[in-house]
């Protein structure tokens, strides 16, 4: 499978408009493919089902349920999610191909063992009124959803975009499908089907991985050894995704913003609905962040590490810096400049499309305001991206820990002051971190020829 | 075998032998990559000028490159040997903790100043004191750390603007570690002059690392530090680095800028230079095998009214009674008297073999010395041989006792391409057996005699023959021309007698020393 890079490159090359529309348009579905699918999967599910599963709360509890199942599941996997990715790149780089496959089953099987044990223990533990059917399939959700982000993390690590979005693009077919068919069954056949679609997803990428790596052994426990992951990697991806849902979670357990749904399980229609229709707004911003990380970005960062180790001057050395600040540069100003544009068409068009939608106008500032925070979203996800290129972890840990403490803390602090506050928690988590982050990340850059020889 | 051979007696390994330690000494011997853990002239010139003064305790600290470079200890330890303490410069050290910072100011700008005196020493000579402050900052308590080289902004800067201004060559990275490798001996030699313990004199045998050891003791202490140098440390460091392969060679590797490492090359050399330099600098006195090593020291810097040659001496009277034990024939025995490396030339020898043995089938070719050295050599040499049919003739016989040896070999061979004053050549005539040396080093004088106001070196006759390196023919018609006649074997043999027993005694070089050494303790701290 040929690198995305050279995909975009190659059309890029061709130096026409519609070759530089195709590269963003492709890039778009590369990159934001498995979040948009899984938002609109969820919601198509709900929607087709509207008049055959009665009462509709059934529906509400199939999609609370997949939600909670999402995110806990990536909370969870967070720390192995990164410092896994990044041991499996080390081996890759070191020449250990065989060594994937047996360390990938070796942490799915932690990861299921550790799952496993947390969402049965759940399940029996504070689900007592609900069917065993649903509690079955809340355990095997559970652990499917985690082993799912794993393989989804690993293969986008190893640059292998395009096989994400077929292989999301087949299990949410299945998903869906199946949750069509199953509707009879009420908010269990619903989630029978999206978990036998999240079964097929991951079926189908640990084919992928099989295929494509040849094995020494079916499972090794490497990446467990001391040493072997960073632990500063294992920090940040839980603080991330921490950070990630730490608005939501807060939002769903405070009794004015929330009602109770299933055992448990609680949410916050009020806040949940604008956030999901926001995220379907980064495509663009996803797809101006993987073109430029995957061909300028990528390039002379390469040339900047080959003048370095192949005896290049100082002052090519330097130019080379100075070419892949300028890349990191114009990428994030892309970033916001294109995210603007975004923000500006949803101001102007929300209202129509909530109508068209049937949703409340009521949601309409909160949408305003978290269509600007996962804007600063996709800026963060590049600078970190970058921060990770450059292996500063110690400064993507401080971004990603003020992203987590500031939203916990800012969103309580919006819950506090009232209705019209809700939403700018989020935002102003995001950007702190981001302006954190970049100007960290400035420092780092302008000293990285410094960093690079006598800080290695 | 008795430990008091010459050449020292030959120990079984003895890896994890008790060093011996002491709180203090009188002398402080500075030895770099020879006694008591290689064989060679300088170790034995060390373990002779050790048993020659019972009375004084010593102190050696012995700078190796690896230690798996080294066998065991390859001399006894005589008794006054109180302290011996060994670092391997080229080891791996666990670096210092690694942090950013920004670096003393005032200390790069001494390292400013004090460089732009190594570069060019008679253009800068006002920055001398800088060197001097330097050298002070080195210590556990300086300005100066190895931190702050390695990781600090400062350090950065200074490494990037000398880059600029200097460096001819264009890799960054190659001229980086080159800087880097070249300072991390500097800073094990800092550690190892906080440690080493209080002595009355400091005695170095060579300048380079040992000789900066010094400077830095010298200076800390006060107390007088002597230097004895048998080749030129600096001479011998440059034929190293130009046959050195590990010197980064770029070829156009990297956007069509070449490099032939050339400049890397020249900055090991000032490196050398500059070792030298601080040594000679601190030294006092600075004494050199013979008088063309002694104008050589000159010539790199060394002030002249400080600098003496004291040619080394042997125990004459250990060989005399050899001379006796020779038959009236003369032995037509070839004796190469040596360790077997590229060094001493011993293809050139065996070749000029080949052509004594097709004039004078009877002769033999003997190899005295260790082959342990570089095997792959000694093998070349072995299939030389072989390939051109001397099975017969040469011989490699190992180490071997001189008074063993010495009564049946007809001449001493000398083919090397570099030699200070070869004791082979030197035990060879106290045995009365004539010499043909190749033109390196001392060979001259000794064969010849030395320029003497008095006249008196070339008086006592040619005690065998030179003949240019390299050039088997040339040695083979030296050699065959004393073997096949009698009459000029004799008067070489008698000339060389006379000149061993009046210019290289053993007498002679223990009194000199005696009244170095009496100076130096005697003198009050400065």
């Amino acid at each position: 499978m040929a690198g995305i890079g050279f995909e975009l490159r190659k059309l890029l090359r061709t130096q026409t408009y519609s070759g530089l529309l195709r590269a963003y348009a492709y890039a778009g579905i590369i990159s934001s493919g498995p979040w948009v699918l899984s938002i609109i999967g969820i919601q198509v599910v709900g929607v087709l089902s509207l008049s055959v599963v009665v009462p509709d709360v059934l529906i509400t509890r199939f999609q609370v349920t997949v939600t909670y199942l999402i995110a806990c599941s990536l909370i969870a996997t967070g720390a192995l999610q990164l410092g896994f990715t990044r041991y499996l790149a080390d081996q890759l780089f070191l020449g250990n191909e065989r060594r994937v496959v047996p360390n990938l089953n070796g942490s799915l099987l932690v990861t299921m063992l550790g799952s496993g044990a947390l969402a049965l223990a759940a399940a029996l533990l504070v689900f007592p009124e609900a069917s065993n059917l649903y509690r079955a399939l809340l355990v095997c959700g559970f652990v499917v959803l985690s082993c799912v982000w794993i393989v989804t993390i690993m293969l986008s690590g190893l640059k292998q975009y395009k096989a994400i979005v077929v292989i999301y693009a087949l299990g949410y077919g299945v998903a869906v499908g199946g949750a069509l068919a199953l509707r009879p069954l009420g908010t269990e056949g619903l989630l029978l089907g999206f978990v036998g679609g999240q079964f097929v997803l991951l079926a189908a990428m640990l084919a992928l991985v099989y295929r494509s790596y040849p094995a020494d052994g079916f499972v090794a426990f490497d990446f467990a050894q001391r040493g072997a992951m960073y632990p500063s990697l294992l920090l940040i991806g839980l603080l991330y995704n921490v950070g990630v849902w730490a608005d939501k979670l807060l939002f769903w357990y405070f009794p004015s913003t929330s009602e109770a749904i299933i055992g448990p399980l609680r949410a916050s229609p009020i806040y949940d609905t604008p956030i999901f229709l926001a995220y379907l707004a980064i495509i663009p911003g996803m797809a101006v962040f993987l073109v430029r990380m995957e061909t300028d970005f990528a390039e002379y960062y390469q040339r900047f590490y080959d003048a370095v180790r192949s005896g290049g001057s100082l002052g090519h050395i330097e130019r080379m810096r100075d070419e892949l600040v300028f890349t990191v540069r114009q990428g994030l100003f892309e970033i916001i400049k294109i995210q603007t544009l975004a923000v500006l068409v949803v101001f102007e068009t929300a209202a129509v499309v909530l109508r068209w939608l049937g949703i409340s106008d009521i949601y309409l500032p909160l949408l305003f305001v978290d269509v600007v925070a996962v804007g600063l979203q996709v800026l963060l996800l590049g600078v970190l991206n970058v921060l990770f290129y450059l292996d500063k972890r110690a400064v993507a840990l401080e971004v990603t820990a003020i992203f987590a403490g500031c939203n916990l803390l800012f969103t309580a602090a919006s819950l506090a002051l009232g209705a019209s506050w809700y939403g700018y928690g989020f935002a102003l988590a995001l950007l702190a971190a981001v302006v954190w982050g970049a100007w960290r990340l400035n420092g780092k850059l302008n000293a990285l020829e410094y960093e690079t020889f006598m800080l290695q | 075998m008795k430990p008091t051979e010459d050449r020292g007696a030959r120990l079984p390994e003895s890896r994890g032998v008790k060093l011996p330690r002491a709180e203090r000494a009188d002398i402080g011997l500075l030895l770099e990559g020879t006694f008591p853990y290689v064989y060679g002239g300088v170790s034995s010139w060390v373990y002779q000028i050790i048993r020659a003064f019972p009375e004084l305790t010593f102190a050696i600290a012995f700078l190796g490159s690896r230690a798996e470079d080294y066998g065991g200890l390859k001399y006894e330890l005589p008794p006054n040997v109180v302290h011996l303490e060994t670092h391997f410069l080229h080891e791996k050290q666990p670096p210092p903790v690694l942090h950013a910072r920004d670096g003393d100011a005032q200390a790069f700008a001494t390292i400013e100043r004090a460089h732009r005196y190594f570069r060019t020493p008679h253009a800068h000579r006002a920055d001398i004191a800088q060197v001097g402050e330097l050298l002070g900052e080195l210590s556990a308590g300086g300005r100066l750390s190895e931190s702050d080289q390695l990781y600090s902004r400062r350090g950065w800067r200074f490494i990037t603007e000398s880059y600029r201004a200097f460096c001819s060559d264009p890799s960054f990275v190659d001229y980086f570690w080159t800087v880097r490798t070249m300072h991390a001996p500097i800073w094990r030699l800092t550690r190892i002059a906080d440690t080493f313990i209080p002595v009355r004199a400091y005695h170095s045998v060579s300048t380079g690392y040992a000789g900066f050891l010094g400077t830095l003791l010298r200076r800390r202490s006060g107390r007088p530090l002597i230097l004895s140098e048998h080749g030129i440390y600096t001479k011998e460091r440059k034929i190293d680095l130009f046959q050195a392969q590990w010197i980064a060679e770029h070829h156009g590797a990297f956007g069509g800028e070449a490099s032939d490492g050339s400049y890397f090359r020249q900055m090991w050399i000032r490196f050398f230079e500059a070792l030298g330099q601080l040594c000679y600098d601190a030294a006092d006195p600075i004494v050199a095998l013979f008088e063309a090593n002694r104008q050589r020291q000159i010539a790199d810097g060394a002030a002249a009214e400080r600098t003496r040659s004291i040619p080394n001496g042997i125990d004459v009277a250990r060989y005399a009674p050899l001379r006796a034990r020779r038959g009236q024939a003369v032995p037509p025995v070839l004796c190469l008297i040596g360790r077997v490396v590229p060094i001493k030339d011993i293809k050139t020898f065996i070749r000029a073999m080949r052509v004594v043995a097709n004039r004078m089938p009877q002769a033999q070719g003997w190899i005295v010395g260790p082959e342990d050295e570089d095997a792959a050599y000694g093998a070349e040499c072995r299939s030389l041989v072989q390939g051109l049919d001397l099975g017969g003739q040469v011989r490699f016989l190992g180490f071997r006792q001189m008074q063993d040896i010495l009564h049946q070999v007809g001449v001493v061979v000398l083919s090397s391409i570099s030699e200070a004053l070869p004791l082979a050549v030197l035990e060879g005539f106290a045995a009365g057996v004539p010499a043909v040396c190749t033109d390196v080093g001392s060979c001259r004088e000794l064969v010849y005699g030395a320029e003497r106001a008095d006249g008196a070196g070339r008086a006592l006759g040619v005690a065998g023959r030179i003949v240019g390196i390299a050039d088997p023919q040339a040695l083979a018609a030296a050699a065959l021309e004393l073997l096949n006649d009698s009459a000029q074997w004799q008067a070489a043999s008698a000339a060389a007698i006379r000149r061993v027993e009046r210019f290289y005694t053993q007498q002679r070089m223990v009194a000199a020393y005696r009244d170095i050494y009496q100076a130096a303790l005697a003198a009050n701290g400065d």
